[in-house]
C-alpha cells in the first residue's frame, strides 16, 4: 500500500503547498519567467527573454526589453538558464496501476481508472522536463482501452488531466497466444461485429416501424411517419442504410467507442511490431475509415514499411531509434538509424521514451541531431509533432501567447548532455526546483530526506516506498 | 556497418531499395549495379517489354517456333513471329519462353509463426500472414529459380486451417485471396482407430458446414417468400384503408356515445424469418463444401485415404485436392473417376516402410498420371525455401516416368486450373497476365538457366544483373 508519505510528497515536499493551491486555483497566479535564452519553437530563440503566465496561460513571450511584466507577478529570474516549452510524450504505457490486457476487445475501458498519480514515473517525467504525457494502455492487446493526456503533477487524476479520451490503443502485432494471421482476424472481427450489431439494430427498428404501419392501415388509423431520431453513419469505410433511425443513445455503451472510431471521432494509436503489421494496420484502418485519425506507434523494424506509411499520410511515433538486423549469411549486424529514414521520407514523426531507464526525450532528440537530422526537426519530434498528434497544437509543445503556462528551465541547451532541468513551471505554478529535489540530493550529496530513519537497515530501503522504485514501473512495451 | 562483399548484401540492398525507394549508404561495386538494375526494372514496369525466343511453350505440349511477345500494363498484348520490338521497349531474348512456375503447395512468403501455428480456424486468412519483409531473401531466391507464384497455407499444425491464397513471389502480393481451404490428416504416431476417427471428425465438420449453408439458403428462400407475402399484404391493406378508416370512425363514434374506450382490431402477420446465427468458420468452410473454392487435404497413408474417399462421397459439389498422397496409387482409379487431383512432392520411398503401390517413391507422379489422375507437383509446404526447388522436383518426376509435358503442366497450367486462375496465368497467351520465364533451354533441364523472370509484367530478375 502506498502510505501517505508517498513519493511526490517527499520529493516535492517543499513545493507542495504552493502546488496544491496552484492546482486548485491557477487563474489567480501571475508568473513571469526571465531567462538568458528562451526557446519558443515558433521561431528564433530569444536572448534575454521573458515569458508571462496569467491564469495558467502564457500571455506574453518576448525580449525583456519589449515585454511588460505585471507588477503583481511572481518573477523567476534565471539569466544563466534556458527556458523551453517542455517535452511532449505522445505515447506512454506507464503511470498506470496495471494495463488492461486480459480482454481482446475492450474499447470501453479507460486508463483514467488506472492512472496512479503517485507513480514514480510521473515524478521522474517532471524531473526530465516531460510535461505532457499521453497515457495509453499497453501493446499486448487487440483493441484496448482509451487513453488520456495528463501532466505529471497533481494529487488526483482529475488534477492531472489535460485531455480525456485521447484515443484508443489498437495493436496490429500479435497479442500473446495469437499469430499475425489470427491477430488480423480478431481485429477485423471486432469491426465486423460492430457492423453486424448495428445492422441488426437497424433491421429490428425497420421491422418494428413496418409492422406499426401495416397495423395502422389494418385498423384504419392514420399515423404520422416518425422523424428519424439519429444521424446517418459518418464512416468512410462502410455504411448502413437507415442508420438515422437509431438514436445514438440506444447503441450499447460498450460498443459505442468503436462506433466513434469508425466515424473518425475517436483517434487511434496503432501499435506495429514489424513492417508487415503496418500493412495489416493500414488494411483495417482503410476498411473501417479511420486512416486519417490513426497514428502509428512503431517498433524500430517497421522502418521498412516507410513508403507504405508515406502513402497513408499517417503520423508515426517511434519506439526506439535503431534497428539491428543480423545478415543471415555473413552473420554481421546491420544497423539502421530509424528516425533518419522517416525524416528522409518526409513522414512526420514523434519520438517516445522507451525502456525502463530511458525517460529522456532530450537524449533521443540529441541522437537524431548526431545522426544528421536538422536540430529543428529533432526538436519538433519531441514537442510540436507529438502535440499535433494529440490535437494539442495550440496548447503545448511551444511557447506562444495562449499556450498552457508550462516552462522548463534548463541549466544549458536542452539537447546538451550536461544540461539538467533546474525548474519546472506548470500552469504558472513553480512545481519543481532541483535544488529542493530530495531524491537528487540523496543520490548526489548523500543527504537523507528529512524525517527518515538514520539506521543502516532502513538505508537499504527507500522509506515510504513499499515496492521499491523499479517495481512502480512495470508497464513495459512489448516488442 | 554493412559489408559490401557478400551475396546477401546484393540481395538485401536490392530488396530494400525496392521497398523503400530511398538510397542507403552502400558502397560502389555491387550496390551501383543493383541500383542500375532496379532503375531499369522500375521503368520497364511502366513501359513496354518485348520478349523473343526460338521456342515459346504456349501450354504444355504446344510450342511455337521463333516468336516475339509484347507485354504492356502487366499483360501479354501481342504475340507473333513477325512481331518486332516497339521503339523504347526493353527487349529480352532467350532460347525458350514459358509460363512462370506455380508451386501449388507452399509456405513461402508467409510469416513463419502463422505458417506453423495450430491456432487457426477456417476463417483465418493466409493473406493476413504475408510477410514480404521477413522473407525477402527466400522470395528473391524464388524469382531466380522461376517459381513466381505459390499457393500458400497457414496453420500447418492444425487439423483444419484457414483460407489459403495464391501469391506472387515478388513482394508476396496476393493474386487470389481465397484459393482453398486446407485440412490435414497426417498426424503421425496415432493408433489406427484414432486415425480413422480423425477422418470421420473432418467429415462431420464438413457436414456441419453443409448444414449451415443449407440453413442460410433456406432462410434466404423463406425471407424472399415472406417479403413477397408482406408486400402483397401491404398493397391490400393500402387498398382497403378507406374502408377500414370508415369502419373505425363509426366505431369511435359509437364508443364515444357509449362512453367506452375504443377497442382496436388485433392485427396479426407472420414474423420476419430469423437468419441462422452467423458462424464465420462454418461460412468459410461451406464455400469449400459447396465447391466455390477447392478443399486441399493433406493425407499420406492408405488407411486415412480410403476412409476419406469413402466419407467425402456425399459431398458431390466439393472440389477435393489430395496433397501428399504417398499411397494414393492404391486409389488411382477412384481419384481419376472423381476427378480429384493429387499434389505430389517427389521423394524417395520412406526407408524401411511400405513398398510397391503403398509407397512408390519418385515413381508416384508418373504412375498416377499414367492411370489418368491429374498430377500437380508441389514443394510440400515444409519450409519457405523448399519452393525454390520446384523445377528440380518436376525434373525428378520426369526421371521416374512422368511425361515431360505432364511435368510442366504439374507446375504451370495444372495449378492455375485447379486454383481457378486459368483465365489469368499458367499459359502464354494474348490477354493473360505476363507471368513468364525467359530460359536458356528446356524448362525442366537442370542445366537450364532462368535468364529473366517477369512477374505481372515486371522484370523481377535478370541473369547477370
Amino acid at each position: 500500500m502506498k502510505s501517505s508519505l508517498s513519493q511526490p510528497l517527499l520529493a516535492l515536499g517543499a513545493t507542495l503547498l504552493l502546488a496544491s493551491s496552484a492546482v486548485a486555483a491557477p487563474q489567480v497566479a501571475k508568473t513571469a519567467v526571465k531567462a538568458g535564452t528562451v526557446i519558443t519553437l515558433t521561431g528564433e530563440a530569444i536572448p534575454d527573454g521573458v515569458i508571462v503566465i496569467e491564469g495558467g496561460r502564457v500571455t506574453a513571450v518576448g525580449a525583456a526589453s519589449e515585454v511588460q511584466i505585471p507588477w503583481d507577478a511572481t518573477v523567476i529570474d534565471q539569466p544563466g538558464m534556458v527556458a523551453f516549452p517542455g517535452f511532449v510524450e505522445a505515447h506512454a504505457a506507464r503511470g498506470i496501476d496495471r494495463p488492461n490486457e486480459t480482454l481482446d476487445v475492450a474499447p470501453f475501458l479507460d486508463v483514467k481508472d488506472s492512472i496512479d498519480p503517485v507513480n514514480f514515473y510521473f515524478e521522474e517525467a517532471l524531473r526530465q522536463g516531460i510535461l505532457t504525457i499521453n497515457v495509453q494502455q499497453g501493446n499486448d492487446t487487440v483493441v484496448a482501452g482509451q487513453g488520456m493526456v495528463v501532466k505529471p503533477f497533481g494529487m488526483t487524476v482529475e488534477q492531472m488531466m489535460v485531455k480525456p479520451r485521447s484515443g484508443v490503443k489498437i495493436s496490429a502485432a500479435p497479442k500473446r497466444g495469437k499469430t499475425r494471421a489470427t491477430q488480423a482476424q480478431a481485429l477485423r472481427g471486432a469491426f465486423d461485429d460492430l457492423r453486424m450489431y448495428l445492422e441488426e439494430m437497424v433491421q429490428r427498428k425497420k421491422d418494428g416501424d413496418d409492422f406499426d404501419r401495416r397495423e395502422a392501415l389494418y385498423q384504419g388509423r392514420e399515423i404520422e411517419g416518425e422523424a428519424a431520431k439519429g444521424k446517418p453513419l459518418a464512416c468512410s469505410g462502410w455504411t448502413i442504410e437507415g442508420f438515422e433511425r437509431i438514436p445514438r443513445g440506444e447503441v450499447d455503451e460498450k460498443r459505442e467507442p468503436l462506433l466513434r472510431i469508425v466515424e473518425g471521432k475517436l483517434p487511434v494509436i496503432m501499435w506495429c511490431a514489424s513492417p508487415m503489421d503496418v500493412h495489416a494496420a493500414l488494411r483495417v484502418a482503410e476498411a473501417n475509415g479511420f486512416t486519417s485519425t490513426m497514428t502509428l506507434a512503431l517498433a524500430p523494424a517497421c522502418w521498412k514499411a516507410a513508403p507504405k506509411i508515406k502513402d497513408s499520410g499517417c503520423h508515426v511515433i517511434l519506439a526506439g531509434l535503431e534497428d539491428d538486423e543480423i545478415d543471415p549469411i555473413t552473420g554481421e549486424s546491420v544497423e539502421t538509424f530509424v528516425p533518419k529514414v522517416f525524416h528522409d521520407a518526409g513522414i512526420p514523426f514523434a519520438l517516445m521514451s522507451t525502456g525502463d531507464s530511458n525517460r529522456s526525450l532530450w537524449y533521443q532528440a540529441a541522437r537524431c541531431v548526431a545522426n544528421g537530422i536538422p536540430r529543428a526537426d529533432a526538436l519538433a519530434a519531441v514537442t510540436t509533432t507529438p502535440a499535433k498528434i494529440l490535437g494539442l497544437t495550440d496548447r503545448v509543445g511551444k511557447l506562444a501567447k495562449g499556450t498552457d503556462g508550462h516552462v522548463v528551465l534548463f541549466s544549458g541547451d536542452p539537447l546538451d548532455i550536461t544540461s539538467v532541468v533546474e525548474h519546472v513551471i506548470l500552469d504558472g505554478a513553480h512545481v519543481y526546483d532541483r535544488s529542493k529535489d530530495v531524491r537528487v540530493k540523496q543520490l548526489f550529496d548523500g543527504t537523507r530526506p528529512p524525517g527518515t530513519a538514520s539506521d543502516t537497515s532502513a538505508q537499504e530501503e527507500w522509506p515510504g516506498d513499499g515496492d521499491g522504485p523499479e517495481d512502480d514501473d512495470e508497464t513495459e512495451n512489448k516488442g | 556497418m554493412r559489408s559490401h562483399s557478400s551475396r546477401s548484401n546484393r540481395r538485401s540492398s536490392l530488396r530494400r531499395l525496392r521497398h523503400l525507394g530511398i538510397a542507403l549508404t552502400v558502397g560502389a561495386g555491387f550496390a551501383a549495379a543493383s541500383q542500375a538494375a532496379q532503375d531499369e526494372a522500375e521503368t520497364a514496369a511502366t513501359s513496354d517489354l518485348f520478349l523473343r525466343a526460338n521456342k515459346v511453350i504456349v501450354s504444355p505440349g504446344k510450342a511455337m517456333d521463333n516468336m516475339g511477345l509484347l507485354v504492356r500494363d502487366g499483360r501479354i498484348v501481342a504475340m507473333g513471329s513477325e512481331l518486332t520490338a516497339p521503339e523504347g521497349a526493353q527487349t529480352i531474348e532467350g532460347e525458350v519462353i514459358c509460363a512462370a512456375f506455380i508451386d501449388p503447395w507452399s509456405v513461402a512468403g508467409v510469416d513463419a509463426s502463422s505458417a506453423r501455428s495450430d491456432r487457426v480456424d477456417t476463417a483465418t486468412r493466409a493473406t493476413d500472414a504475408l510477410d514480404p519483409y521477413g522473407q525477402d531473401e527466400v522470395l528473391d531466391d524464388l524469382l531466380e529459380s522461376g517459381v513466381l507464384m505459390m499457393r500458400v497455407e497457414i496453420g500447418r499444425a492444425a487439423a483444419l486451417s484457414g483460407v489459403g491464397a495464391v501469391i506472387r513471389a515478388d513482394g508476396a502480393e496476393p493474386v487470389l485471396a481465397d484459393a482453398a481451404i486446407s485440412a490435414r490428416l497426417d498426424t503421425p504416431g496415432l493408433d489406427p482407430v484414432s486415425r480413422v476417427g480423425q477422418v470421420d471428425r473432418l467429415a462431420s465438420t464438413l457436414g456441419g458446414a453443409e448444414k449451415y449453408a443449407n440453413d442460410v439458403a433456406a432462410y434466404e428462400r423463406d425471407l424472399k417468400a415472406w417479403e413477397e407475402e408482406i408486400a402483397k399484404k401491404e398493397e391490400e391493406l393500402t387498398e382497403d384503408f378507406k374502408k377500414a378508416k370508415k369502419a373505425r370512425d363509426k366505431k369511435v363514434k359509437e364508443a364515444e356515445e357509449e362512453g367506452e374506450e375504443l377497442k382496436e382490431k388485433k392485427y396479426k402477420e407472420d414474423k420476419r424469418p430469423r437468419p441462422p446465427k452467423f458462424d464465420a468458420d462454418k461460412a468459410s468452410l461451406a464455400r469449400a463444401v459447396g465447391g466455390e473454392v477447392p478443399m486441399v487435404i493433406h493425407v499420406e497413408e492408405a488407411l486415412e485415404l480410403r476412409e476419406l474417399l469413402r466419407v467425402t462421397r456425399p459431398f458431390t459439389r466439393m472440389r477435393m485436392v489430395i496433397a501428399g498422397g504417398r499411397s494414393s496409387l492404391l486409389f488411382a482409379e477412384e481419384l481419376a473417376e472423381r476427378g480429384i487431383p493429387v499434389i505430389v512432392t517427389p521423394a524417395p520411398s520412406s526407408a524401411g516402410g511400405a513398398v510397391g503401390e503403398m509407397d512408390p517413391g519418385f515413381a508416384l507422379a508418373g504412375e498416377l498420371a499414367s492411370r489418368g489422375v491429374e498430377v500437380l507437383i508441389g514443394s510440400g509446404a515444409t519450409s519457405p525455401v523448399a519452393s525454390r526447388d520446384l523445377p528440380l522436383l518436376a525434373a525428378a518426376a520426369v526421371g521416374h516416368g512422368l511425361d515431360q509435358d505432364a511435368a510442366l503442366h504439374a507446375i504451370t497450367a495444372g495449378p492455375a486450373r485447379v486454383f481457378d486462375l486459368e483465365s489469368k496465368v499458367g499459359a502464354v497467351r494474348r490477354g493473360l497476365h505476363a507471368d513468364l520465364l525467359v530460359l536458356s533451354g528446356d524448362p525442366l533441364s537442370s542445366s537450364t538457366r532462368v535468364l529473366a523472370s517477369i512477374s505481372g509484367g515486371k522484370v523481377v530478375h535478370q541473369a547477370g544483373n
